[in-house]
This record gives C-alpha cells, sequence and structure tokens, in this order.
C-alpha cells in the first residue's frame, strides 16, 4: 500500500473516532493540532488503527511517535 | 529557607544583582545558577548535597548513553538501559521515603497472621524536595528514550535542571523538553517580565501569608482538638481545609514562577483555578498540573496503552492505578493511599458517561453570573474534593472515622470563632475573585491593566495589604514535607 493511502486510512479512522469531518492529517501533525485528539482518544485512536490495518503496535514503538508521519512509518514497515 | 523568609530575600537579591552584572555572558549566569541552588539547599541540609550531585552525574551520563543507543538505533539497549536508569533513580526515593513504611505494613500483615517479628524501623530523614528532584531526573531518561529529547553534553544545564533553586523544594516539576533550552541560551530579559516576575511573586506572598497561614490558623486548631469541637466548627474547618491547601500551594507556585521569570527563565504553571472544575476529572487538570502531567505521561498513558484492548476497564484500572500513585507520592500513610483510590473510583462514571477529558464551558448570564447548572457542579466537585483532603490531612484512618463520628455525634450549630477567620475569610474571597476575573476574562483592572498607574497602584496596595495582615509566625509550606 503507498503512505499516500495508509495516510488517507488513518485520515478516516481518525474523523470516525474523534467524530470531526474535518481532520486533515499530514506527516507533521500532532496531538497538539487536534482539538480531541488527548490522552485518552490517543488510545481509542491506536485501537482502530490496529484493528483497520491488522496490526500490533509495541507500547515502546507507540511512545516514541513524535507526529503522524512516524505512525504512518509504523505501519508501513508492518504491512510490507 | 522557605521563600517568604528574611533570609531568602537577602539571599535572592544578591543571587539577583550578581546574576544581571553578568547579562551578557550566560554560562557566568549558568554557573551562579547553578551555585547558587547549591548553596540553597546546603542551607537547608547540607548532609543531603552529595545525593542531589551524585544522582545528577549518574544521570548525565546515563542520559548520554541512552541517547548514544538511541542514534545507532539500538532501541533495545536504549530502553533497558532506561529501565535500569529510572529504577536506580527511584532507589533512593523508595529508601528515604517508604523503607519504615513496608517494613511496618509487613510487621502489621504478620502479626495479622500471627507471626511476631522484631525488626525495629529507624529514623530516616528524608532529604527536601525528593519527590520532585527524582522526578525530573526520571522524566529527563524517559523523553530521551521515547525521541522527544537529545541529551545534553553540558553537565551545568542539566545540573541547574535538577536543582534550580525556586523549583527544588516543591516544583512545579519541569519537563527537560522545555526547561534546557532556556539554560543552554541566552536570556533576553525585557522589564515587562521583571515586572510581571515580581507582580507573581507579590500575588502568591500574599495567597500564602494573607490567606493560607490565617486560615490554617484556624483550621489546625479545630482539627488538633477535634473531640472538643461542635459538628458546625468541624464542617466549617473541613470546607475551608481545600482553601488553605490552594492557596499554600498555589502561592508557592507562583513565587516559583515569578522568581524564574525574575532570572529569565519561565517555570511551568502549576495551578489553573481549580475551584471552577465542574467534575473530578477537569479539577486534577487545574490542580498540581505538573504533577498530574508527569504522571499522564509516564505512568497513566503507558498502562493505558497496555489494558488498550480492555475497553473502558483498561482505562479504569489505568487510571484507578495512577491515582494510587498520586496518593502515595505524598507519603508513606495508608491515608495517601486512600485518598488516592477514592479519586480513582470517582473518574469511573466519568469514563463511562465518555465525560473524562471533556472541556466544560462555561457561558456566563449577563456577563458576570456563573449559570445555575455549572455552579451545582462546581459546588459539588468541590466538596466531592473536600471529603478527598480530609481522609489526606488525617494522620490516619481510624482519625477520618472518628472526625466523622464527632460530626454526627455532637450536633449544634453553635461555631467557635477566631479573629483570624474575619480576614482570612475577606481575603480569600479578594482572591477568588480574582481567580474569578482571570478564569473568565472579565474586564475589571487589577495587578494586569493596560492603564500602567492602576497596574502600580495596586501593586503597592497588595504590598502594604500583606505587610500589615499577613501572618508571618508560621512560614513553611505544605508540600515542603512531601
Amino acid at each position: 500500500m503507498e503512505r499516500q493511502e495508509i495516510l488517507k486510512q488513518v485520515n478516516e479512522v481518525f474523523m470516525d473516532v474523534l467524530d470531526n469531518e474535518d481532520i486533515v492529517l499530514s506527516d507533521t501533525t500532532t496531538a497538539d493540532d487536534v482539538e480531541e485528539w488527548d490522552s485518552l482518544t490517543h488510545v481509542q485512536l491506536i485501537v482502530e488503527v490496529e484493528k483497520h490495518f491488522k496490526i500490533k503496535f509495541t507500547s515502546q514503538e507507540i511512545l516514541t511517535w513524535k507526529n503522524v508521519g512516524e505512525m504512518i512509518t509504523s505501519i508501513e514497515n508492518k504491512i510490507k | 529557607m522557605v521563600l517568604n523568609s528574611i533570609s531568602f530575600l537577602i539571599f535572592f537579591v544578591i543571587v539577583f544583582i550578581i546574576y544581571h552584572c553578568f547579562y551578557k555572558e550566560y554560562k557566568i549566569q549558568n554557573i551562579i545558577l547553578l551555585l547558587s541552588s547549591y548553596f540553597f539547599y546546603a542551607y537547608a541540609d547540607v548532609k543531603m548535597l552529595p545525593i542531589i550531585i551524585g544522582m545528577t552525574i549518574l544521570f548525565y551520563f546515563l542520559g548520554l548513553k541512552i541517547g548514544d543507543y538511541k542514534q545507532k538505533n539500538e532501541s533495545k539497549k536504549a530502553y533497558w538501559l532506561t529501565t535500569l536508569t529510572v529504577v536506580l533513580g527511584l532507589l533512593p526515593l523508595l529508601y528515604f521515603k517508604y523503607f519504615n513504611f513496608f517494613i511496618s505494613s509487613f510487621e502489621d500483615l504478620f502479626s495479622l497472621m500471627g507471626l511476631n517479628t522484631n525488626h525495629n524501623t529507624f529514623k530516616i530523614i528524608l532529604p527536601l524536595g525528593i519527590s520532585f528532584f527524582t522526578f525530573r531526573l526520571v522524566s529527563y531518561a524517559v523523553e530521551i528514550n521515547r525521541n522527544k529529547l537529545s541529551p545534553t553534553k553540558d553537565i551545568i544545564s542539566f545540573a541547574i535542571y535538577v536543582a534550580f533553586f525556586p523549583c527544588l523544594l516543591s516544583g512545579p516539576i519541569d519537563k527537560p523538553n522545555k526547561f534546557l533550552p532556556q539554560i543552554e541560551n541566552k536570556r533576553n530579559i525585557k522589564y515587562e517580565d521583571l515586572f510581571e516576575g515580581l507582580k507573581r511573586i507579590l500575588w502568591g506572598w500574599f495567597m500564602k501569608v494573607c490567606v493560607a497561614d490565617r486560615l490554617g490558623i484556624y483550621i489546625d486548631s479545630i482539627f488538633t482538638n477535634y473531640t472538643m469541637h461542635t459538628s458546625a466548627s468541624i464542617l466549617l474547618a473541613s470546607v475551608l481545609y481545600p482553601m488553605q491547601m490552594y492557596f499554600d500551594f498555589a502561592g508557592y507556585s507562583h513565587m516559583a514562577i515569578g522568581l524564574g521569570k525574575l532570572l529569565g527563565i519561565t517555570v511551568t504553571e502549576n495551578f489553573n483555578r481549580p475551584f471552577f472544575a465542574q467534575n473530578v476529572a477537569e479539577y486534577w487538570r487545574r490542580w498540581h498540573i505538573s504533577l498530574t502531567t508527569w504522571l499522564t505521561d509516564y505512568v497513566f498513558i503507558p498502562l493505558n496503552l497496555r489494558f488498550r484492548n480492555l475497553g473502558n476497564l483498561g482505562i479504569i484500572l489505568a487510571i484507578i492505578i495512577n491515582f494510587i500513585v498520586v496518593g502515595f507520592w505524598h507519603g508513606d500513610n495508608w491515608t495517601f493511599g486512600v485518598f488516592g483510590l477514592y479519586h480513582g473510583l470517582l473518574f469511573i462514571p466519568l469514563i463511562l458517561n465518555g465525560k473524562m477529558n471533556k472541556k466544560n464551558k462555561v457561558k456566563l448570564v449577563k456577563g458576570y453570573f456563573i449559570p445555575l447548572k455549572p455552579m451545582f457542579k462546581m459546588i459539588l466537585t468541590y466538596l466531592i474534593v473536600t471529603f478527598g483532603l480530609m481522609i489526606f490531612r488525617s494522620p490516619s484512618v481510624v482519625t477520618v472515622i472518628d472526625i466523622f463520628k464527632q460530626i454526627f455525634s455532637n450536633h449544634s450549630t453553635s461555631l467557635y470563632y477566631d479573629e483570624f477567620i474575619t480576614y482570612a475569610l475577606i481575603f480569600m474571597f479578594i482572591s477568588l475573585f480574582k481567580d474569578y476575573k482571570d478564569e473568565y476574562k472579565l474586564n475589571i483592572h487589577f495587578l494586569h491593566s493596560e492603564n500602567k498607574i492602576i497596574e502600580h497602584i495596586s501593586v503597592i496596595l497588595l504590598i502594604l495589604v500583606t505587610v500589615l495582615f499577613g501572618v508571618f509566625e508560621s512560614n513553611s509550606f505544605i508540600y515542603f514535607q512531601f
């Protein structure tokens, strides 16, 4: 799957979980840029992304992400 | 040397003058900051100085090694070294703060099982500020491992981050990501920053000596002899206790932040008008923010991630463990554990109805008044917090039960009156009104105004009121004991 396609699908998961159709993610987006993205919804987002792509992240992996781009890279590496 | 003492004032004025003489040389300013921080700590307890210096050196080198592993993409090694570093960092805290607690708790457990043990506990002196600087150290190692920070190569800057004197004894607990870059670069201090810093110090000082310490005299006199007092007096003291805690600790935090500003360093905020919270979750987002942020990042989120497939149950488990840690962080007493558990349990309905992280916005009626519904929620939250703090304040769980027995057995509306309480209440309402004005951004000129004359007059008034009505006998801050 192309990186751009992964980003598009992750964006849909975000819109769905955070109940906000206006979210537009990019590689540099962080939790500070999206109002509804907090410590609780963060975990919900990860659960839904894992379900969507049928993958599993490690806690260590998740905690080292700095932005959406790094999450996309993790997904990319897992579904290769 | 507490922040509201004459000796601190002399110490700070000397440091401030020497520090600003070298405004062109931030590296010399850093040496001044470090030496003054160590002097400040040694003045409190010189025997404990080697502990903080030793831990600083240890974490400095371990931080470099973790960073080295990260750079080489050896994530597993970085993870295990971080784990080891965190354990090493927590060992002194566990020893000094909880050793006797573990021994006596095990003895109690054995005696319940009918076994007698003869291990005597011994007096361990708690190094001042250890709960605060340990959390700074742990934060440094974990942030490097999480790729959020590069280890600093400058040991002086790192040592200042650990021991920065305005925050050394009671926080706020700064994250290294925001603090270190300020130390590693030249400070650009303007007159406005100095004036703002001075106003924060004055306001904190007023909160401490005019409100907290005055309330404290009344509250202490009731609780130390609660068997002699009526239910009305105990209830009044209980309801006022959260106010005393707030004005004491937020007052201290204002002073620490203001001192930072005078030195050109922005210290993280610690309070955001907690009594305007409409539920317990919101209260904790506004109370002792630097501690709750630390615990959210390093306890709650990792646990929540680990339990993520359990849904709400996972969040509940993570939050309860998180709050038990919050409780015991305050000390080695079961009352702190019960206090933490109580708050953790209060989150359950908020998690189940999805309101835990919801922001509660208030639209004022006629631009000035809080509507009834949010007002009711604020009062309810305040009472819930009051009950928790009664557990927190008591020396034992049995005492809490005794206090409640006294409330329900000694029915009387007669109130123990102390002249201290009148002034305390007047100043308390003035302070709460300032919080109200700041919370809802009301256009009332006090301390902050576009009109410089009003601003300066309110500062002079504040100094006068504080000097005339402050309590200067009791000068320790409640949070120094933690």
